[in-house]
Parts: structure tokens; sequence; C-alpha cells
């Protein structure tokens, strides 16, 4: 199986189950049609039922918890029950084999009749017995990811409004604030010395990452550095359109600049590893880490008026 | 820095390095003059030395090809790749020494040279650049190098080994047919042998006999020669520990396949003191050697393969403990080789550098960490084992301090492997002193807790000492609880063959003011610490996980059976109404 191409796995898997979607409605229709193989209605409805199943549970990763799956495939199953009730050939034909094993007319109908009767109690009641059972898996605590901020966040004894400040280091030619700086200079090679002064503050934001941050958001800064898998959830990854590119610069401030501890608690401070920078980096040192994460992923801040 | 950004424009003009590569090679015929003419060298490239004297080439190898040289775009689009997303660690020059290179270890290769350690092609060559290209693809596992397959396209991933391979690379060049040679091992066409109860036996004498365990130890977890080996650049490494096959840098994101042994052990790793044995042993030999390698290798309860979770490459993660009952009246054994402890599921614990508070530990030796957990009706215990290459216990004489943070730049840490102590290998386990009145989740904070809530902290020492502490926060001292301290028992400890072996026994419940209270069927959040006393780990400068939830496994309620009958029998009315329905309604048709 190829491997997903991040940012584009929503779009390649409905790509996949529109392309498995023809594949079998072509396949059924050229057995049928071509070579005059006619499936039995209720196995084709028990094959789409089952590759669907196999699917959810397989193919997608990370792994989809039960209950989501749960609920698709009882959608699955109300589809398949649309499907086959559609015409009253198929529905005629779907349902023959189930009454036939109910009426149980034939040595072999008898049979698979007597084991289901007994195997159906025996399996629903186990499956109950291991549901019942104390799970003792992880507990699963929700957090919210961005919790609202406050209104300013004073660091290094100075105090910023989250509304009204700016980042001191994004700026054009002329050393004023600019909002569109970056979409001109995403691919400049940030050690070119004689580049401007927005790219000397990203390749400085771009050392400071490289000696402190890339040790868990990672050398892509997709949160998959050398110490990520320790922690639970693992870091956040910038180049997701739901981190960064969701969030304003003066957000990114304040979560960088008070780490974990800093956070509400429904953020769950006391499980986050991210530091309070304020303990290891200047003002200025955090304005051009954020700039450079910005300026590594493409994406551009949030403002107030989108 | 002056210098190194004038490079940095000249190289947008091609003839730069053209002319460079000129003055290069020159410098690079004399060297090898010069080399020539000391036998005491010659060993360094069997290889060469075997093709000229027309002899045979080591078992599974053949000549192969230089590669064809790329074109100006190609190295033009490897360069943008390259200052975007490597330079950060290797370099502006490519001289592994990027911003992020000194508070690395292993530290980013240093390409000038051309010497690779993952390579198919014979001790002292170049690599091929399909293996540079496979490095970029699956990244170094256990080395900050990410993989960048799904984040660069493959020709992206192509260029930019083509830009590293034909200008960063000063020492030496891929299209140099007069001095470089490619000596291929042809992997692909030979068969691993599969691995039995023989070829294990026969591995473990091939190990014996080439004296494996000078580096790597008596069990492969590279506790031989831990402080004197140094690469070609004087900078300090140790030995793999083939216990944790997830950490090799060749393991190419599937680790328990023994091809990757096979290659290694064949072709050497250049700029190590990990030879190629290719010479001394037959494909045959290789191959059991390498299943004997990959049985050392950490497998889960079951005996399979760990399963590794491909989002981090290291072993997947279930953050809870689970503590087993013994049977009323049992007590825990004291023997960790006891069948009531193997039978006891093996937690692996992910552990990371503290590089939250000052002083950080951006060099974590102690990467994971392995937990048991039995209880009885009075006590429960914990076993904890833990691969350290090194005893750690501090003398009587030495004062611990923790040692000032590493400067980020001018002093490579990787240097520094025996500066301090050393100090007492340690390990802690800690939980929230008032667990059962937070209202989950809320927890104390992760490290050594917070003003509000605070930890009850056990902590072991090498001297064999262990002591109950309470912590109110990262930034805190830690204060000890004498009487809590002795009701806390050393029941085994043991270092053996670079791994510790360490049980804990404490009461169910709380004897003590500040103690944690253990009660079965509630999830206790639990957070563990280890210290390797060379590396300089003392104070918070230490290896850290994060929150897991300890479980007391509960009796299981008779409730749960009653339903499940219930339900049983629930369904067999349902048949049987199902049934005598559509009898009645086919007597019906008939009637």
């Amino acid at each position: 199986m190829p491997g997903f191409i991040e940012g584009m796995m929503p779009v390649q898997l409905l790509a996949e189950i529109l392309l498995i979607i023809v594949i079998f409605v072509l396949g059924a229709m050229i057995l049928d049609k071509k070579m005059g193989i006619r499936i039995p209605m209720l196995l084709q409805a028990a094959l789409v039922f089952i590759a669907g199943w196999w699917y959810y549970k397989f193919r997608i990763e990370p792994p989809l918890p039960f209950s989501v799956r749960a609920i698709y495939q009882v959608m699955i199953a109300i589809g398949i029950f649309m499907w086959v009730s559609s015409a009253e050939k198929g529905w005629t034909e779907f349902k023959r084999p189930i009454l036939a094993v109910l009426d149980a007319k034939t040595p072999l109908t008898w049979w698979v009749r007597a084991v289901l009767l007994v195997v159906l109690p025996l399996s629903a009641s186990g499956m109950a017995y291991k549901n019942l059972l104390p799970s003792l898996g992880e507990p699963i605590e929700l957090r919210t990811v961005h919790p609202a901020p406050p209104a300013a966040v004073t660091v290094h004894g100075k105090k910023f409004p989250l509304q009204t400040s700016e980042s001191p280091v994004r700026v054009d030619e002329s050393g004023e604030y600019s909002n569109h700086i970056q979409d001109a200079h995403v691919m400049d090679n940030p050690f070119d010395p004689d580049s401007i002064q927005y790219m000397q503050n990203v390749k400085e934001g771009g050392d400071i990452f490289f000696q402190n941050c890339h040790f868990c958001h990672g050398d892509n800064l997709n949160g998959r550095g050398l110490y990520a898998y320790a922690f639970n959830p693992i870091p956040a990854n910038f180049t997701d359109p739901g981190t960064l590119a969701q969030l304003q610069e003066t957000f990114v401030f304040w979560r960088v600049a008070k780490g974990g501890p800093g956070l509400p608690r429904e953020g769950f401070p006391w499980a986050s590893a991210m530091p309070p920078w304020e303990q290891h980096l200047t003002t200025e040192e955090i304005w051009k880490v954020i700039l450079f994460e910005y300026w590594h992923t493409k994406y551009p801040p949030r403002t107030w008026d989108e | 820095m002056g210098a190194v950004g004038g490079n940095t424009t000249m190289m947008t003009d091609h003839a730069w390095w053209r002319s460079r590569r000129v003055i290069l090679i020159g410098l690079a015929l004399g060297l090898c003059t010069l080399l020539m003419s000391a036998p005491w060298l010659v060993s360094v490239a069997p290889g060469q030395e075997e093709e000229e004297e027309g002899e045979q080439l080591p078992a599974g190898f053949v000549d192969g090809e230089l590669p064809a040289e790329p074109t100006p775009e190609q190295l033009e689009n490897g360069k943008k790749v390259y200052f975007s997303k490597c330079v950060w660690c290797h370099g502006v020059e490519g001289a592994g020494d990027g911003p992020g290179a000194d508070r690395l270890w292993p530290r980013p290769r240093n390409f000038i040279q051309g010497t690779f350690k993952v390579r198919h092609t014979f001790s002292g060559e170049l690599p091929l650049l399909e293996d540079l290209f496979q490095t970029v693809t699956h990244g170094l596992p256990g080395s900050a190098m990410p993989p960048w397959d799904g984040i660069l396209n493959e020709q992206q991933r192509r260029d930019v080994v083509a830009f590293i391979a034909f200008v960063l690379i000063q020492d030496r060049a891929f299209d140099d047919d007069e001095f470089e040679y490619v000596t291929k091992l042809e992997l692909d066409t030979l068969e691993p042998i599969p691995t039995s109860p023989e070829s294990l036996e026969q591995g473990k004498a091939v190990f014996d006999r080439l004296r494996c365990a000078e580096c790597h130890g008596q069990e492969g977890r590279g506790d031989g020669n831990p402080f004197n080996l140094k690469d070609d650049w004087g900078f300090a490494i140790q030995p793999a520990d083939f216990s944790k096959c997830w950490n090799f840098r060749g393991s190419r994101q599937d680790p328990y396949n023994v091809r990757n042994i096979f290659r290694t052990f064949s072709t050497g790793l250049n700029g190590t003191p990990m030879p190629s044995f290719a010479d001394q042993t037959t494909i045959d030999e290789r191959w059991h050697l390498s299943n004997f390698v990959n049985s050392l290798c950490e497998r889960d309860d079951e005996g399979n393969p760990m399963k590794i979770d491909p989002l981090t490459d290291k072993p997947a993660i279930t953050f809870v403990v689970r503590s087993g009952f013994l049977e009323e009246g049992a007590t825990i054994p004291d023997d960790p080789q006891d069948p009531a402890w193997e039978a006891r599921e093996q937690r692996f614990i992910g552990m990371a550098g503290q590089i939250i508070h000052k002083s950080r530990n951006f060099v974590n030796k102690i990467d994971n960490i392995f937990v048991r957990s039995l209880y009885d009706d009075n006590d429960i215990a914990f076993l904890f084992e833990w691969n350290d290459r090194s005893q750690s216990i501090k003398p009587d004489d030495l004062e611990a301090v923790m040692p000032e943070e590493t400067p980020p730049s001018g002093d490579p840490i990787a240097g520094k492997i025996r500066a301090y102590g050393p100090f007492n290998d340690a390990i802690a386990i800690q939980f929230p002193t008032d667990w059962a009145n937070l209202t989950p989740p809320e927890k104390p904070r992760f490290i050594h807790g917070d003003s509000k809530n605070s930890v009850d902290l056990w902590k072991w020492e090498s001297d064999n000492t262990i002591k109950a502490y309470t912590g109110t926060g990262a930034l805190e001292p830690l204060v000890e609880r004498e009487a809590s301290s002795a009701g806390l028992q050393v029941v085994f400890s043991e270092y053996k063959d670079g791994k510790w072996t360490l049980m804990v026994k404490r009461s169910l419940a709380a004897e003590n003011e500040g103690d944690v209270e253990f009660v079965p069927g509630e999830y206790i959040p639990t957070v563990f610490f280890a210290w390797e006393g060379h590396n300089g780990d003392y104070g918070i400068r230490m290896a850290i996980s994060t929150f897991y939830s300890t479980i007391l496994e509960p009796q299981i309620p008779a409730s749960v059976a009653w339903y499940a009958i219930f339900i049983g029998i629930g369904i067999v009315i349902v048949e049987v109404w199902v049934l005598t329905g559509r009898r009645n309604r086919a007597q019906g048709k008939a009637v």
C-alpha cells in the first residue's frame, strides 16, 4: 500500500474508496455479463460489508477507534440494505438464501441452521463478557489544543496585548512591520549574507530553532523530532494546516513564551512538555523563532481581519 | 563566519566549485602518493589492493561503476533543498557544523571527506548514490536525521544527494575513475539463511571468534568499550546496542530485517572503529551472525518483534502500566526470573532528555526503560530494567553538582563524553501524593509536581539507596521524607552486561505522611525519571518520560458473567421467536 502524502490524506482516501467502488461494480458487471458468473446478491452484500470493515481497520493510519468504525459500518449496512432492496428482483434474490436456512428444507440448510442457532448465542455472550471486563486501557483524556488566549502576556517585564502587538522582526526593507514580506522570500537562501533584514531574522530564528526546538518539533517542523516518541500526544506538527496557519503570530508568542505551565486548565498544563521559553530566550529571540517557523512552513500568520 | 558566508554567494556560480575541485583533486593526488608510500596504510583499502593484484573480491561483492555526473539543473535544485532543509545541522559547507550541530549526539555528518557509514560498497570506498538516497529517504534512527520521505519528493531527494556528492564532498570525487573504485555488495541476489537454533549457535561462534564483545559487550548492549572509541574526526562515539535495533542507523525503518545487519557487517562503517568482516567470513557465516545479532534485539511478551510506531520509528507505546494481582495469600517473588514476573507484561517506557528547565540534558543516554509490576494483599512491587553502557557509582570524595548547560556553539558535546562525574546512576518513579482527590484529568505537573499539587517520588541510586521525596516543582528542591524512605524496600538490584535490573517494593497503604496510596482499579498518574552517572546526569539534568497510568488490575466482578449469560439467553429467545414466526407463516401459506 502506498503511504499518505502529508496534508493530502482525505483526498487520497476519497480517491481510493471511489476506485474500489468502481473496480467492484465493473468487476461484478464483467463477471455477470461477459463471463456469465453471477455472484449471489447476499455474497455481494457480505463482500461490500467486509471490504469496508477491512479498509477502515487496516488502511487508515493512525488507526480509527472501534466506536468510530462501528458508526461507519452501520452506515455501510444501511447503504447495502438500500441497494439490495431498491429492486424487487434483487431483494428476492438477497432474501432467498436467508429464508432457505430458516426453513431448513434440505440437509445442508438444516445443518447450517443448527450450527447458527448454537453459535449465535454463544458468540454473543462471549463478546458481551469480553466487553464487560474492565478494559484497563489508556484513560481517554481530551484536551483543548488551542485554548483561548489571555488578553495580554507579560514577558521579561514588558506587557504585550495580544490583539495589538506586532512582531518586531517581521519587517520590510524600510524596517516597518510588513504582513506580506514573507510571500516574496519563502524560496530565499537564509544563509545568503547579502539578504535583507527579514531574511537575516529568519536565519537567526532558524539557528535558535535548531539549537532548542527541533528535538521535539522535528527537523521539518512536523512534530517528529528525536524526543517526540516519548511524549503523549506527540509534539505539535507545524506543517499541519491546523496549527500555525490557524493562529495569529501573537498567539504563538504567548504559547512559546509561557509554554506548558502557562496553559489554562483545559489545555492540560500539567502534561505539556513545552518549556516556558522566556526562561531560555530573549523576547526578540522568541519573535525570531516564530518568524522562522512561519517562513519554513510557508504559511502566513493569521491576521485579525481574516 | 564571514568567509563561510562569502562562499555561499559564490556557490551560485557553477564555475566556482569546478575550479575549486581541480585544486582539490591535485591536493588529493599528492596526498594519495604520500599515503601509498606508507605501507601501514595500504590496509585502509583492501578492496583496491586486491583488485590491483588480480585477486578475488570478498565474497558477495562485485565490481560496480562510478555514478554519472548530474546535470547543472539537478545541482541547482539540490542546492535549494540543501539550503532549506539540511544546512541547519550539516552547515553551509557541509562540514557537519550547522547551527544545530553542537547540541547533537551523534553529530551531523561532515560531508567534506566523503566518509559515510551506511553503504553497499567495500570498506573505505565512497557510497553508492543510492545509499545516500536511502539514508535521506529513511533517515538515521537513533540520531536527529529524520526520514525525508513524504516531505521531499523523490526528485528532490535525488537532487540533494547529487549536490552533496558532487559539490559538498571535496576531498574525493565520485567521477574520479583513477582513484575511486566501486566494489558493490550484491545484497539483492543473496538469500538470508532462515533463523534456527543451529544458525544462532553458529552466529554466536562467529561473534566470539571475531571478538565482537570487546566493543559491543557480552550480551551486545554496547557496553564493551563505551568510552574509548572515536570517529575519524576525533569525536567520541559509542558501540551499537544490539538490543535496540530500532536505533540502528542503517535499519532503513525495518529494524528486524537481517539484511541490514548483513550489510553493516560486510561493509563496515567508514569513519568509525567498526571494520568490514567480509574478508574473514563466508557469506553463510555472515547470515548466521546476522541472525544471532537480530536475536539479541528486544522482543515483545510473545517473543515477536516489537511493534514499531510508523510515526516515530520507535516501539509503539501504551501509556498504561498494569500491575498484576497474585493469588490471595501469595507474596511477590523476590527473584526477577520467577515465573510470576516472567509472565507479567513488560511495558516499554520512552525516555527523552530533560530539555525544559535548566540545566538541560541535550545528550540523553537512557532512551527507554522497561517496567513490570505485581501486587499482593499488602504490597506493590515494580521491576525496572534499563540499559546503561556503564555502571556509574559516585566516588565518596567527589561532590556531585549539576553541570552547567552546554553553550550553544563552539563546544562540541560529543567530545565531552567523560567530562563529568561519574555521578550515581539512578531511576525514579513519581505519583501525585493526593491523586484520589484530583478530578481527572487534572494532575500535578509531570516534572516533580507543582506548588498546588505535590508528588511522591521514589528515587533509587546506584549506591543502592532508595529514598522517598516530596516534589513541589521542577525548580524546587526535592524534600526527603525519612520515615517514608524506610518504608521503601530494594528487593533486588544488579548491574550486569550493560543492564540494570531493580525491584522496588512498598506497602499498598499510605503508612506515612506524604505517601501515595494504591487502590485497585484506579488510574494512578505515573512518571519515570532516569540518570546516567557518566553523562553528567544529576538533579533535573536527567531523562524523563511523560505521564503513564499505573492501574492495579481489579478482580473480575461476578456480575460480568451474569450479564453475559443473560445476553446469551436473550438471543436464544429471539431465535425461537423468529423460527416460530416463520413456521406459522409457512403453515398459514400452505393452508
